[in-house]
């Protein structure tokens, strides 16, 4: 492919894409033939138990790990050789915290802004104004949440046009959690940005994400728009003498003790729910992502 | 109209756009957001909500192609001048209708007859 082609092409690409991602540690499967792809200016949110392969995602899909078999383009380009170009245009805040740590956040972003010509200055200074962060203290003696908060400005200040985010809230309180999202929202919608965040806090994804992709056991049992997800999906509660007649589903089943099931259940392009909740004594009930998180992960 | 109107629950089985627009369609059936009256921004809901723009978006349209909102040239949405005349109460009562059957749903799981639960709503309504 010529130069020019190939820049037509690396411009137009999905912001992140992966195609059968499969990654071991040890004995244990970590990622199973993972396929995803983002569209540009959306939000999806990564969700899955802990231990279930989000961060092992998110690294593989970012050319941090080399996976054991399958690919991953960041804006068209193999993950595993970005160029300084591509990688200006990215903001990644990883879950733990990095290696500077013995610079002071004034320094870090001193040195850092050098890499990025949209560096955002302005917007450095209010964030640490507004969040009280002392720019001349070492960053290893900041409170967890405090350097979460660092972080994320990090991650922030370039403007990145692909954000990835893994668990950007877990050491923030409410109020934290609640500007970070707002913020998220915001660049989203407005600087078209298209941002990536893992979390097993559901409400968080219910307020900002487009999308929600769901990773369980290193595989992806769902990707859907949030919207969709939660119209299209339901519980049918079965009392135990007609659960027989449960349809399979391969997203979730639940026996319970009195032997009657619950079964999550997808209504037809009609809107129409199954047969099956029409029997004796049947419910559905629409769900909320938690719930739907909940009964398929058991 | 201020953002604060709104009420957002994210956890809920019903999607927020369409929380929105069920709201703003009771708020201009009962007469709370006149015709006319402006609308916050999407930026602004969606600042003030910590939701996603895009959300704020499609309830705004899908509250547009239903007639109850119209879009002002430079001044934003606004809640529709010629919209039909408020709703007289049978179309009112409609709009009730799926809080109403879940509340039977859930007495009759409680094994509460109509009187002691219509007695509590009057009392509520009173107020």
């Amino acid at each position: 492919m010529n130069a020019t082609a190939q820049a037509v092409a690396v411009a137009s690409a999905a912001p992140l894409q992966v195609r059968g991602l499969t990654h071991h540690y040890e004995s244990k499967i970590v990622l199973d033939h993972v396929d995803l792809a983002l569209q540009p200016g959306s939000v999806l949110g990564l969700i899955g138990r802990n231990g279930a392969g989000k961060s092992t995602l998110i690294r593989a899909m970012l050319g941090l790990l080399e996976p054991q078999s399958g690919e991953a383009f960041v804006f068209g380009e193999p993950a595993l050789k970005l160029s300084d170009t591509t990688k200006e245009r990215l903001g990644y805040v990883p879950q733990q915290p990095d290696a500077l740590a013995w610079l002071t956040a004034a320094q870090m972003f001193d040195y850092l802004s050098r890499f990025y010509p949209r560096w955002d200055h302005r917007f450095v200074k209010d964030m640490l104004q507004r969040w009280e962060i002392e720019a001349n203290k070492v960053m290893a003696k900041l409170s967890p949440g405090e350097r979460q908060r660092v972080d994320l400005v990090r991650a922030l200040a370039p403007q990145p046009e692909l954000l990835v985010l893994d668990e950007p809230a877990s050491a923030l309180d409410p109020v934290a959690r609640r500007e970070l999202l707002r913020e998220i929202a915001l660049r989203a919608g407005e600087a078209g940005a298209t941002v990536l965040f893992s979390t097993h806090i559901v409400s968080d994804l219910e307020r900002v994400a487009s999308d929600i992709a769901f990773l369980h056991d290193g595989r992806m049992l769902l990707h859907c728009p949030v919207d969709e997800t939660k119209e299209r999906y339901a519980r049918l509660w079965l009392p135990a003498n007609v659960a027989a007649a449960a349809p399979a589903s391969p997203l979730g089943k639940r026996r319970h003790e009195d032997g009657s099931l619950s079964v999550i259940v997808e209504c037809d392009a009609n809107g129409a729910w199954p047969e099956a909740s029409r029997l004796p004594g049947g419910r559905v009930d629409t769900l909320g992502l938690e719930d739907l998180f909940v009964e398929i992960a058991e | 109209m201020d953002a604060s109107l709104l009420t957002i629950q994210p956890a809920s089985a019903e999607p927020i756009y369409r929380q929105i627009v069920e709201q703003l369609r009771r708020l201009i059936a009962g007469g709370q957001l006149p015709p006319g009256e402006l609308l916050p921004s999407v930026r602004e809901v969606a600042g003030f909500h910590a939701v996603n723009p895009m959300t704020v978006s499609r309830a705004y349209s899908l509250a547009e192609s239903e007639g109850l909102l119209e879009r002002l040239r430079g001044k934003g949405m606004a809640v529709a001048a010629q919209s039909k005349p408020t709703l007289n109460q049978t179309q009112r009562l409609a709009l009730l209708e799926p809080q109403i059957v879940a509340l039977a749903r859930q007495a009759r799981e409680l094994e509460l007859s109509a009187e002691p639960v219509l007695r509590r709503l009057d009392k509520l309504l009173k107020e």
